[in-house]
């Protein structure tokens, strides 16, 4: 398991940060670099208007994680209209969908379903944060994202909320039939979590 | 005129020509235009030239590089006399360009000019479907075949003129209406002007100076508005509205609403002296709530006319039925409570609507604060507080303390450019102002810091680029591109922080300032769409009114006789206003200078046999051109007046008893038409009979 984290972190570090920094570098964004059907691709996955951004930075302004960390949601679409795929797809999966983008946003487009589709498209093209995978996992092997334990349990308790009762029955039959699902819609193999959830 | 005979009712359309030469049917010519490459480089004209050609009635098919140049009108006119043909049909572009054209055309080889046909193979064809040659060129065909069927059931129709009045009606006294009114009257027309407020000069005489020059806007409006009060030629009726108008380019009936004023326009002198005495003080409109009038007043020092007025709402008279000071100042005898409003009815030929602009006003819950915090204002605000004439002197305050703001901001596109709040457009003097407004607060207050937040700067007139560069380089105002994001009080300082991504530099800013200046864009004026209404005029999504042509006539509106001066049509500066203004004016002279002007017999017209007097047409015309007439023969029967129709058909195809005529588009005509575009030779043979119901 160790392993894995290690290896979960070179991902991390190849993907995300790697790219961004690469991003930073003062050189000259060659022609060759740009996909320009890009923005096509990003309206199939439902990010249905990112042309039509007038760059006008109010998405950043009220966007409550470009506030705390670099990731400015009028850049990532200029990188979008500009067809810069690779960076775009590399951007850090910080997106709470809160929506407040689309709320001020003048040319009415929707940020926040722009990042849903980058979503889509980066996992597609395997490029998956391990954050991702694990919280998958965790899904179709205990039928919730975060995986239980001790001290889960132990906040739980203090919270006054009812244990999770994995023991029961129906709890497993639910589990069952999630994976079911995933497997019938090969969602396993998208994800690349065959192995985890082999049955 | 005649009205074509209502032909064979109620029976399926045979056609009624025999092959050419037999004699029987019209002799037609199909003409084919390449539109250099327009057409040519989708459709192949040869291909649909052949096909017509066979055509029953057809005498002479052939292409045209340009049919409407020179060289293509002979053609058309030579092979009018040479084959003697009866009906003419132009398969090229837009009827609404070149039909005129090509009606005069054959006019000169002698025939009617109403016995022409256009087909559009080129917007509604080669342009739509380049990326599909063969079809284009099936469907070409089809059209012309259509065409060509229609054509052999034309009628000719005469033209009818009505005489005009030598008179103008402009509603609204801003910088446009003012403009229209003078050059129509230097003309030598009698002129109406309708002003809705108590003096005329409308936006341009609340502004401080003007961009890029920085003239003083009232300097050069008030010598206009005291010429027009002068001119022998203009009747100013201010403090009115237009009420009703009824009638057609040439003849218009207009009733006005005199609004009681309280005071006799012929004996007040605008001494002042009932105002000196007059014990109620409320907030002035013309300062936008910042300085203080009486309630009898005139708006600002030059009001034109120079007439007080009392404003019923706060005067102590209409409240408590006692006071009477100002009647006792007053050494005229100018002042009468008694008044009551009063309607003049006017009769004139062309109507000019300058009802421009009403700014923007921020929303109660948005994001710039401005009925929140007391130091956001908007720029029609800050025109008044810089104004000399205004209620600081020209002193810049910030509203909540009085003080000089040292730190300014500037926020652009504020009700523009923002789908939000469904204005799609950008109001196109913002940017301009702002800057000029900057320029003029550095004037004032050299050590002012003065930021603007944009988010793009459209720089485009003459002179425009100039001053964005001036204020850069000789006052140092600061350029911030990107939308505010969120606007915050210091309620200590009763400052202002904002939050906005500087998005050239990609990075998230917070700065104070002493006073937000909000530029707010312009949207159409409050009472546009009452006059509107009344005039029956369309507007673009907008809100505006429309124009007839967005490019060839920008002043002209759907209806004949009634033009468009300044922002009513779309947002714009003073120059383009008044340029505006004169265009309207040499538009509305041409028919008056005419003294008459030449009615389309395309209309609808009413078989009074057949007509029960139910009424519908009157009630669905979007023109008012069909009325309910007592009939000779007993009964009432719809009329239609010919000069207000635009043989839109709404009647025709409306009317349950078949009653209504459209020329030119009569029931057989069209369903000829359709019956000919099922008739192709790539059709399947087996098809109905289209039947003409009736």
């Amino acid at each position: 398991m160790k392993e894995k984290d290690k290896e979960n972190r070179e991902v991390e570090k190849t993907f995300i940060s790697g790219l961004h920094e690469e991003l930073k570098e003062d050189k000259v964004i060659d022609e060759s670099e740009l996909e320009l059907d890009f923005p096509k691709e990003i309206r199939k996955y439902g990010g249905k208007d990112v042309m039509t951004c007038l760059q006008c930075g109010n998405c950043t302004g009220v966007c409550p994680i470009s506030l705390k960390i670099d990731y400015k949601t009028r850049s990532i679409i200029k990188y979008c209209q500009f067809g810069l795929k690779k960076y775009t797809l590399a951007t850090r999966w910080v997106c709470a969908t809160c929506y407040r983008c689309y709320e001020h946003c003048p040319a009415d487009i929707n940020p926040a379903e722009v990042m849903i589709a980058l979503r889509h498209i980066a996992v597609r093209e395997g490029i998956i944060p391990p954050f991702v995978k694990t919280a998958a996992a965790n899904l179709v092997k205990y039928g919730q994202s975060v995986k239980p334990d001790a001290e889960i349990s132990k906040i739980r308790k203090e919270l006054g909320l009812p244990q999770i009762e994995s023991e029961d029955p129906e709890y497993a039959k639910v589990i069952r039939e999630i994976g079911v699902l995933v497997r019938a819609s090969k969602y396993d193999q998208l994800i690349g979590i065959q192995e985890e959830v082999k049955q | 005129m005649t009205a074509p005979a209502p032909q064979e009712k109620g029976t399926t359309t045979e056609p009624p020509m025999k092959t050419p030469g037999s004699g029987a049917g019209p002799r037609i010519g199909v003409f084919i235009c390449h539109c250099g490459s327009n057409i040519a480089g989708v459709v192949d004209c040869g291909k649909v030239r052949e096909d017509s050609s066979g055509l029953p009635g057809v005498v002479v098919a052939m292409e045209n590089k340009y049919t409407c140049s020179d060289l293509g009108q002979e053609e058309i006119i030579k092979a009018i006399k040479e084959n003697k043909l009866e009906r003419v049909v132009v398969a090229s572009c837009s009827p609404r360009l070149h039909e005129p054209t090509f009606r005069k055309c054959i006019q000169q080889a002698g025939l009617n000019p109403y016995l022409l046909h256009m087909v559009n193979i080129r917007e509604q064809c080669s342009w739509v479907h380049s990326q599909e040659k063969a079809k284009a060129t099936e469907k070409a065909a089809d059209l012309v075949r259509m065409g060509v069927s229609k054509a052999a059931r034309l009628e000719p129709l005469e033209a009818r003129e009505v005489p005009v009045e030598p008179v103008s009606l402009v509603v609204g006294g801003g910088v446009a209406g003012i403009q229209a009114a003078l050059d129509l009257a230097n003309m030598g027309f009698k002129v109406y002007l309708v002003e809705k407020e108590p003096s005329i000069g409308g936006k341009m005489a609340q502004l401080d100076k003007t961009f890029p020059t920085g003239d003083c806007a009232i300097c050069i409006l008030a010598p206009k508005m005291v010429e027009l009060s002068r001119n022998p030629n203009i009747t100013l009726l201010s403090y009115s509205e237009v009420e009703e108008v009824k009638g057609y380019i040439g003849s218009y009936a207009v009733k006005v609403r005199r609004k009681a004023r309280f005071v006799h326009e012929d004996k007040c002198v605008g001494c002042g002296l009932c105002a000196d005495v007059c014990s109620v003080k409320v907030d002035n409109e013309f300062d936008l709530g910042f300085g203080k009038r009486k309630a009898i007043y005139v708006p600002f020092p030059q009001a034109v006319p120079l007439k007080f007025t009392i404003d019923k709402e706060h005067c102590t008279h209409f409240k408590s039925g006692k006071c009477l000071l100002c009647v006792k100042a007053c050494t005229n005898q100018a002042i009468d409570h008694q008044m009551q409003d009063e309607i003049v009815e006017l009769k004139v030929g062309t109507i000019i609507v300058a009802t421009g602009y009403d700014t923007y006003v921020p929303k109660k819950k948005g994001v710039y604060k401005y009925w929140e915090y007391e130091n956001v204002i908007t720029a029609l605000e800050l025109e008044r507080l810089v104004n000399a004439a205004g209620p600081t002197g020209g002193h810049l305050i910030r509203p909540s303390d009085g003080q000089t703001p040292r730190r300014v901001a500037f926020i652009q596109c504020v009700g523009s450019r923002n789908k939000k709040i469904g204005n799609d457009y950008c109001s196109r003097v913002c940017c301009m102002y702002a800057m000029k407004n900057a320029q003029i607060i550095k004037e004032h207050e050299p050590e002012t810091e003065i930021a603007v937040y944009y988010n793009d700067i459209r720089a485009f007139g003459k002179g425009f680029e100039e001053l964005y560069h001036r204020i850069r380089e000789d006052y140092l105002v600061e350029f911030i591109r990107g939308r505010p994001a969120k606007l915050s009080l210091n309620p200590k300082t009763k400052s202002i922080k904002i939050r906005a991504e500087e998005t050239l530099l990609n990075k998230i800013t917070e700065r104070e300032f002493d006073l937000v200046v909000l530029s707010t864009g312009l949207v159409p004026a409050e009472g546009s769409k009452r006059i509107g209404k009344i005039l029956s005029l369309t507007t673009s999504p907008d809100g505006f009114f429309m124009e007839a042509h967005p490019k060839l006539r920008p002043v002209d509106t759907a209806m004949d006789g009634i033009y468009l001066a300044g922002c009513a049509q779309s947002p714009k500066d003073i120059p383009d206003s008044v340029a505006q203004a004169k265009a309207a004016a040499a538009s509305a002279a041409v028919p008056m200078s005419a003294k008459k002007v030449t009615i389309e017999p395309l209309t609808a017209t009413v078989d009074e046999d057949l007509c029960v007097g139910c009424g519908l047409c009157t009630e669905l015309c979007p023109y008012g051109a069909p009325e309910l007439v007592q009939s000779e023969k007993g009964g009432s029967k719809a009329r239609v007046i010919e000069a207000l129709c635009h043989g839109c058909g709404t009647c025709a195809a409306s009317c349950p008893q078949k009653a209504i005529i459209t020329r030119q588009f009569t029931d057989e005509q069209i369903y000829s038409e359709l019956q000919a575009a099922l008739e192709g030779p790539h059709r399947q043979p087996s098809r109905k009979k289209v039947e003409v119901s009736g």
